[in-house]
């Protein structure tokens, strides 16, 4: 048995509080903990569904950070110490995205709002003073602006209640997954040097400074490591210096002398020496080994299953035909989306239809919802929806539908896929990625290059 | 047939790859039949088949392919437009080509050369000749892509991005394997099964050329759809597998794609050796599957080499010689496929271990 090294200041919640392993891996109601920081006052930190912890305003509307980007043609995005979300409204694009060139009107122009109107500038009173990584940015018209760690910070038109998220996600590939590429601002998680977590499908994951996934076994117990030297060849401990000390929900072990091994929640961590890509659950298909979440994300609506597919397991209707979500930004500098019910709908009717709406739901059906169906979170959701013109509608309405929705986006199925399969994915512009489909991925064992 | 052979006539890496492989060629004579009788091969290169000369007069007499996705939208939309009508107009074109009314010329390559196997058994009047005077040569699909620059070596988006994701992307990890192997060289019956791996190739210290002897496992969870059987013999060191309804291979052309290509009436041509395996894959390439494989590449690549993707569907539709549906429109295309591929041990380990569904 190995030894337990507890602080004596922790060591009492180190004994009362050591949950069992199912709790740690699978507890749903187990959140991330964060590093205190001084805050402004009135703002404040709310638990989000998706995103575990995040900064809010005093109103406990996330805050979001444009993080400068580069697209194919240019950049956009706010450098540190400026704003460039302003309240003139777009009207034609910006060639961003070639091949198209710049200069074409946007569409809806009647109705398009403009930057500010989508995403409220978090603006700072007269008496604020700045704290920590909280400073300010002087707008164009004078007026001071919150900003963490040089960042021009905003809330989002789309977020009605604390802990929405529904702005934008930290969660990534290649920049592109979420074009409109705005981000929750979060504190840091209360983990160790050299550990990370990372938002995925499932929930917020450890990986190591690399980011290679982070695993724990069935056969430790707590605090204790059963991985002997034939396991570690390929289940290697996530090593902790000679300095480390125990903190908060992270504990030490001493697996040999003056060799330390982190443990989160009691449980010894491993990396796993066949991975061969970042942020993966392979290890977890070996028989008693899982993952770790700092917290979970909410459960698929029990009408769903996950399917495997040839690249991994997406989310699947009974039937078993993949689920996909649309995801969108348009051409202008101001890069807004145009995948939440209400937004330009133009977009989405040339890639699911060529412009023909009839066509479009054929090929690309709404996942529609029984009568009398809800969702436990606030991550799915039921809503309704004209199918007609893809906006939100009154129940009353003629024709209206009640559909699945994930982030409050409806969600659909591809016509021309079998169960199993994903013709669909990618399907749009830039790889599905900017204005097309994905599947709703739980885990892709094959994205992207090989570390 | 010598496989290596087609490639005579063909550009300056050709031969120099042709003249790097004729040591193994020899040493392929004195090839001892492998442990077990199993010998696996990994994937290395994907290259469709473009018999190319050097100016492109041969085979592009009307010049290369012109009218890609800047020029056709230049020429439409001179003065710009909305974003409805010229933006997401061309874009609604890619995913339903049929619609398309483009009168924008797309030069075919021409014979007599083409590279590709003979599918049917047959000499038919639109059959190419190999560059080693193989006659019945099937290979439409050439037609298409023998004049446009994304097919066309060194430098084509496709030749090279595609191939390069082959190395890069594990989805692309495509194995055979033989078994029942008395010889290499001559073996009147061996079986050949296709797996997808799951490991990085083994490279030399320099990480740029991949090494024979490394060990791939078997993806036997998500790679079940592409695990399929074939049949063949081995003549005079070249593996000729008899042709397969359908044979399916992941390539995804992009990365994160997932991407595949079907071939219909698959068949199986390569020179192997106990170090590599190098030759054709030909079959009538699945349009369907084709298309939308070759469509998860963003408009803004596809531009790169002049390829509108509405324009190459209609080609497609066109020139289709295979597999015709219930109202007799053909659904396949006839194809080649040059595949390089290096020997690799296979980890069979515990396929029947219950693999766990990602659930919580």
């Amino acid at each position: 048995m190995r030894r337990i090294i507890c602080a004596s200041i922790v060591a009492l919640a180190c004994a009362v509080a050591m949950p069992t392993q199912a709790q740690s891996r699978a507890d749903a109601s187990l959140k991330e903990d964060y590093v205190r920081a001084e805050l402004p006052p009135g703002f404040q930190v709310v638990y989000t569904e998706l995103e575990g912890p995040v900064y809010a305003d005093q109103n406990g509307k996330t805050l979001y950070k444009w993080p400068y980007q580069s697209l194919r043609n240019g950049y956009v995005g706010d450098e540190k110490g400026k704003s460039v979300c302003t309240d003139k409204t777009s009207t034609t694009s910006a060639g961003l995205m070639s091949p198209y060139p710049p200069g074409l009107l946007l569409p809806d122009l009647d109705t398009r709002p403009s930057c500010t109107q989508m995403w409220p500038p978090a603006l700072a009173g007269e008496n604020s003073q700045p704290v920590g990584k909280w400073t300010f940015i002087t707008r164009e018209d004078g007026s001071r602006q919150w900003a963490y760690d040089g960042q021009a910070l905003y809330t989002s038109a789309l977020d009605a209640q604390v802990g929405d998220v529904l702005g934008g996600t930290s969660r990534s590939r290649r920049g592109m997954r979420h074009p409109a590429a705005r981000e929750p601002i979060r504190p840091l998680p209360n983990v160790p040097p050299g550990i990370m977590v990372v938002t995925t499908f499932k929930g917020r994951m450890l990986v190591n400074r690399e980011g290679y996934s982070i695993y724990v076994s069935d056969r430790d117990t707590a605090n204790a490591s059963n991985c002997d030297e034939q396991c570690t060849q390929v289940w290697k401990p996530v090593l902790a210096p000679a300095l480390a000390k125990p903190q908060g929900e992270w504990s030490v072990i001493e697996r040999a002398p003056g060799v330390l091994q982190w443990a989160f929640r009691s449980q010894p961590l491993y990396t796993y020496a066949r991975d061969i890509r970042l942020y993966t659950q392979k290890g977890s298909d070996e028989s008693g080994w899982h993952n770790v979440y700092t917290q979970l994300s909410p459960a698929i609506p029990d009408v769903f299953q996950l399917i495997d597919t040839q690249v991994g397991v997406a989310v699947g209707t009974a039937e078993g035909k993949t689920i996909y979500a649309y995801t969108c930004a348009d051409d202008a500098l101001d890069q807004l989306s145009c995948d939440y019910p209400g937004e330009p709908n133009v977009y989405r009717m040339a890639i699911c239809g060529g412009g023909n709406v009839d066509r479009c739901l054929k090929r690309w059906p709404y996942v529609t919802a029984a009568p009398g169906a809800t969702s436990n979170s606030r991550a799915w959701s039921v809503i309704t929806i004209d199918p007609r013109t893809g906006h939100l509608a009154r129940s009353d309405t003629a024709g209206a539908l009640r559909v699945w929705a994930y982030r409050g986006r409806p969600l659909y199925t591809y016509e021309r896929d079998a169960p199993g399969d994903i013709k669909g994915n990618a399907m749009g512009e830039w790889s599905g990625m900017r204005n097309g489909f994905i599947a709703l991925w739980v885990r892709e064992d094959f994205a992207g290059n090989d570390t | 047939m010598n496989v290596l052979a087609d490639r005579r006539p063909a550009w300056r890496m050709e031969i120099l790859a042709a003249a790097a492989l004729a040591p193994l060629m020899v040493a392929s004579a004195a090839m001892a039949a492998p442990v077990d009788g199993k010998i696996a091969y990994l994937t290395t290169d994907f290259h469709w088949s473009v018999y190319q000369t050097a100016d492109g007069k041969a085979e592009c007499p009307q010049g290369l392919v012109e009218h890609g996705p800047r020029e056709v939208f230049t020429q439409l939309f001179p003065n710009g437009g909305t974003e409805i009508e010229t933006h997401l107009a061309r874009e609604a074109l890619k995913y339903f080509p049929e619609d398309t009314q483009d009168p924008f010329p797309y030069p075919e390559a021409v014979g007599p050369m083409a590279i590709g196997l003979n599918l049917d058994d047959k000499v038919g009047p639109l059959d190419f000749t190999s560059p080693d005077g193989e006659e019945g040569i099937d290979n439409q699909l050439f037609r298409i892509i023998g004049c446009s620059r994304q097919f066309r070596g060194p430098e084509g988006q496709l030749q090279l991005f595609a191939n390069r994701g082959i190395r890069t992307d594990l989805n692309n990890r495509s194995v055979i394997e033989l078994s029942g192997v008395d010889s290499l060289e001559n073996d009147d019956e061996v079986q050949v099964t296709v797996y997808r791996g799951l490991d990085r190739h083994l490279t030399d210290a320099s990480g740029a050329n991949i090494m024979p002897g490394g060990t791939q496992r078997i993806d036997w969870r998500f790679g079940k759809k592409y695990i399929q059987h074939m049949t063949g013999r081995i003549i005079d060191g070249v593996l000729h597998t008899d042709p397969i309804d359908a044979l399916v291979l992941p390539w995804g052309i992009f990365p994160g794609t997932f991407g595949e290509f079907m071939f219909r009436g698959a068949k199986l041509r390569l020179e192997i050796t106990d170090q590599k395996a190098v030759g054709l894959i030909g079959g009538y390439a699945d349009i369907e599957t084709y298309y939308r494989t070759l469509g998860n590449w963003s408009t803004h690549h596809l531009a790169y080499g002049q390829l509108d993707p509405s324009g190459f569907h209609r080609k497609m539709r066109e020139l289709a010689d295979g597999y015709p549906d219930e109202q007799g429109v053909m659904t396949a295309i006839s194809s080649s496929l040059r595949i390089d591929m290096v020997q690799v041990y296979l980890d069979h380990s515990d396929p029947a271990r219950p693999q766990q569904q990602a659930q919580r």
